[in-house]
C-alpha cells in the first residue's frame, strides 16, 4: 500500500497518492464531485483539467512534457508520469536480479499504448509474449539484442527518435560515458530507463526504482503453476530523495499485466484492471 | 487476414552482381507505389501491398491487377495476382488468379505439400499419403501439434489458410538493399505520394514519431548492421521460444499487425516470462541430501528440488515449483525432443526449466 508520501511540485493535486492513481481515469467524475466544494478541491479540479490538457496532446509530439505510465505505477513518480529527458534506474532485490526487467518493461506499456516508440537496448532474449501482455504495441518496439561494443552509441542513436529506451549495459560504463548518455536523452527529450543488472551504473538517476520482497503465488511443492508475483517497489529521487516511496504491486499479475496489491486481498493477484 | 497483391517479377528472383536486377526490381517497385505507398519487399523479385484500400480507389481487385500490370510490364515480365494472406498471394500471382475474398482455402488446396517449403515434412506426409494442401488442412490441430510439432502447425494453419506467413518467404536482407537503392531521403518509412495523399486513412498513416524512429533505427543498421534491429511478432506455439519470431526492423515492413492470437494446447498459462534465454542456460537441480533430480519414465520427479545451480553458479534454494509438464515436440524432425517443463522459484527468480535427456536447461526467466 502506498505510504502517506506528498507529491511536491506545484503542478501535484492535493490528496492521498491513492487518488492519484486513478486521477487520469475518473477525472470528469472527480471535477464533478468538487463542483461548489471547498477551494482546495476546485484548484485539484484545476490542476487535473491541466494534467488532462497535458495528456491529450498526441504524445508522439515531442512538445509534451511529460509520457504516461500505467495507473498502478503513477505513483512511482513525482510527475505522476515519466517526465521527458529524465533517466530511471531500475535493479532489483540487494545486488541480484529478479523483477527488474518487468517492471521494466511495466514502464513502457502506456505510452507504447499511446503512440510512443520504444527500444531495448541489450536485453538477448526478450520474453515478446511477456511484452505484449503488460501492454506494449510490439509494432513499436525495435530490439537490439546484440548491441557489442556499440551499446553506448546504439543507445544515443536510439535517444535521438525513440520516446523510451531501454539499454542493459553489459557492464558498468565509466562515469563520463554514462554522463553522456545521460545529457542525450535531455537533451532529445526521450526516457533512458537503465536496467543494469549486476552490472551497476555509476550516475544518479531522476527516478531510482528498487524492487524488494518478492513473492510468487500459485506454486507450492509441485501443484499449480505461477500465477502472480507480488513485490514492493521502492522510488526515490533527486528531487524527493530523503522520502522513499514504497509501492506494493503485482508484477505480473495472472493475466501479465500490472496490478496494485490491494489490503483487501493481499494474497490474491485478482485485483487486476 | 490480410487481403495482399503481390506482384512477382520470375526474371528478378535471383540476385546478380552487378546490381542489375535489383535496380530492375526497384522501378518495379515504383512503379507500383503509385497505387499504395505501403508497398513491401518480400524478397528479390516479389512485392506485396495491401489490395483493400487501393483496390476502393482504383475501381476493384480486378481493375487494379490490370493497371498494375500495365505499369510495370514494359519494365520486366510481371506475374500479379490477389488473395488472403502472402502465402496465398503469391500462389495467386504465380498463376495470374485473382482469388476471391474468403476463397483461399479452396484455392490452395490443390497444391502439393511440397510449395510449403519444409522437405522433411513432405516427405512425412508424403508417406502418410498427404500429398495436397487441402489433405493437410484437413488434419484436426490437435493431432498435428502431437505429431508434426510446432513448425508443422504453423504449415498447417498456412495449409488452411488460416495464417499466410511463412518464415521463409521473406528475405529480409534483399529488402534492406531495396531501400539502400531507393533511399533518395525517405528511409524513415514514409511513403508520401500526392495521387494518394487523400487517402492515407486507406493505408494507416504515418506519424511524425514513426518518421523519428525510423530515422533512429536506421543510423543503428547504419552503426552495427541491418540485421542487429529486430522487432517481434506473436505467433502459436507451445513453449514461449515457439511463441514469439523476431524478424529484421525495414522500414518499408509497414506497421503489419504484430499479433497472432490462437489457443494453443498443453501452453503454459500467463504470466509468460519477461526474458526467454535464445539459447538455453545449463541447469542443476538437487534435493536436500544433495542428490540429482530427475524426471522418472513416467514423468515423475525423482525426488523434491531444493538446490538449483544455473551456468554452473551457486546454488541457491528452491522455495517453490511446479510441474514437471511433460512435452514431446517435433518428434519427426531430427532435432526430436522428449523434455518436460518445470517452473522453479527461488528467493528473488523464477525459472521456466526444461528437462531433456536427463539434462536440465533454463529456458526462460521471469525477470
Amino acid at each position: 500500500m502506498p505510504t502517506g508520501w506528498t507529491p511536491p511540485g506545484p503542478v501535484q493535486p492535493a490528496g492521498p497518492t491513492k487518488r492519484r492513481a486513478v486521477l487520469y481515469e475518473h477525472m470528469f467524475v472527480e471535477s464533478i464531485d468538487s463542483r461548489g466544494g471547498s477551494g482546495a478541491a476546485r484548484g485539484q479540479a484545476r490542476e487535473s483539467l491541466a494534467l488532462l490538457a497535458e495528456r491529450t496532446r498526441p504524445v508522439s509530439s515531442s512538445q509534451t512534457r511529460l509520457l504516461p505510465v500505467l495507473p498502478p505505477l503513477v505513483g512511482l513518480f513525482p510527475d505522476g508520469s515519466l517526465r521527458r529527458g529524465s533517466t530511471v534506474v531500475v535493479s532489483g532485490p540487494d545486488r541480484n536480479t529478479g523483477g527488474d526487467i518487468s517492471v521494466a518493461l511495466a514502464l513502457l506499456a502506456a505510452a507504447s499504448e499511446a503512440g510512443s516508440w520504444c527500444a531495448l537496448v541489450g536485453m538477448a532474449g526478450l520474453g515478446a509474449v511477456a511484452a505484449h501482455d503488460v501492454g506494449i504495441d510490439l509494432a513499436r518496439l525495435a530490439v537490439v539484442p546484440r548491441p557489442g561494443a556499440a551499446w553506448a552509441e546504439v543507445t544515443a542513436a536510439l535517444l535521438d527518435g525513440v520516446d523510451l529506451v531501454v539499454l542493459c549495459p553489459p557492464f558498468s560504463p565509466r562515469p563520463a560515458m554514462a554522463r553522456r548518455l545521460v545529457a542525450r536523452a535531455r537533451e532529445r527529450r526521450s526516457v533512458l530507463v537503465v536496467v543494469p543488472g549486476r552490472s551497476g551504473w555509476p550516475e544518479h538517476p531522476d527516478v531510482r526504482l528498487r524492487v524488494s520482497d518478492i513473492h510468487w503465488d500459485g506454486v507450492g511443492t509441485g501443484e499449480g503453476y505461477l500465477h502472480g508475483r507480488r513485490m514492493t517497489v521502492t522510488a526515490t529521487g533527486r528531487r524527493s530523495a530523503t522520502r522513499p516511496r514504497h509501492h506494493h504491486l503485482w508484477v505480473p499479475s495472472t493475466t501479465g499485466a500490472v496490478a496494485e496489491v490491494t489490503v483487501a486481498s493481499p494474497t490474491s493477484p485478482t485485483t487486476q484492471p | 487476414m490480410n487481403r495482399l497483391l503481390v506482384v512477382r517479377c520470375p526474371e528478378l528472383l535471383d540476385e546478380d552482381e552487378g546490381g542489375a536486377v535489383l535496380r530492375s526490381f526497384v522501378d518495379v517497385i515504383d512503379a507500383v507505389e503509385v497505387y499504395c505507398p505501403w508497398v513491401t519487399t518480400v524478397r528479390s523479385g516479389i512485392c506485396s501491398l495491401p489490395a483493400r484500400g487501393p483496390a476502393r480507389y482504383f475501381g476493384g481487385e480486378d481493375s487494379l491487377v490490370r493497371q498494375v500490370v500495365d505499369a510495370t510490364s514494359d519494365i520486366t515480365a510481371v506475374e500479379v495476382g490477389v488473395a488472403d494472406g502472402l502465402f496465398a498471394a503469391v500462389l495467386a500471382a504465380r498463376s495470374g488468379l485473382v482469388v476471391p475474398a474468403g476463397g483461399t482455402p479452396d484455392f490452395l488446396a490443390p497444391f502439393p505439400v511440397d510449395v510449403l517449403g519444409h522437405p522433411e515434412l513432405t516427405e512425412l506426409l508424403t508417406r502418410l499419403g498427404i500429398g495436397s494442401l487441402g489433405d493437410f488442412a484437413a488434419l484436426p490441430e490437435s493431432h498435428v501439434l502431437g505429431r508434426f510439432g510446432a513448425d508443422g502447425v504453423l504449415c498447417h494453419m498456412v495449409a488452411g489458410g488460416r495464417s499466410g506467413e511463412l518464415g521463409e518467404l521473406r528475405q529480409p536482407v534483399a529488402g534492406r538493399r531495396i531501400d539502400e537503392l531507393r533511399s533518395g531521403g525517405r528511409r524513415g518509412g514514409a511513403g508520401r505520394h500526392g495521387t494518394t495523399a487523400g487517402e492515407s486513412g486507406f493505408w494507416g498513416e504515418v506519424s511524425d514519431a514513426d518518421a523519428r524512429a525510423g530515422r533512429a533505427l536506421a543510423a543503428v543498421q547504419d552503426l552495427i548492421g541491418p540485421d542487429a534491429v529486430v522487432t517481434a511478432r506473436l505467433q502459436g506455439g507451445r513453449g514461449p521460444a515457439q511463441r514469439a519470431r523476431f524478424v529484421t526492423w525495414n522500414a518499408q515492413g509497414g506497421l503489419e499487425d504484430s499479433t497472432l492470437e490462437a489457443p494453443w494446447p498443453g501452453q503454459i498459462p500467463p504470466p509468460a516470462p519477461a526474458v526467454v534465454h535464445p539459447t538455453p542456460l545449463l541447469a542443476e537441480l538437487a534435493d536436500a541430501g544433495g542428490q540429482p533430480v530427475s524426471v522418472s519414465g513416467r514423468g515423475l520427479l525423482t525426488g523434491a528440488p531444493a538446490r538449483l545451480s544455473v551456468e554452473k553458479g551457486p546454488w541457491t534454494t528452491v522455495t517453490a515449483w511446479a510441474g514437471p509438464w511433460p512435452s514431446d515436440e517435433r518428434w519427426w524432425s531430427r532435432s526430436r525432443r522428449r523434455s518436460a517443463r518445470m517452473q522453479a522459484v527461488t528467493a528473488t527468480e523464477a525459472y521456466l526449466l526444461l528437462v531433456e535427456r536427463g539434462r536440465w536447461w533454463v529456458e526462460a526467466t521471469y525477470g
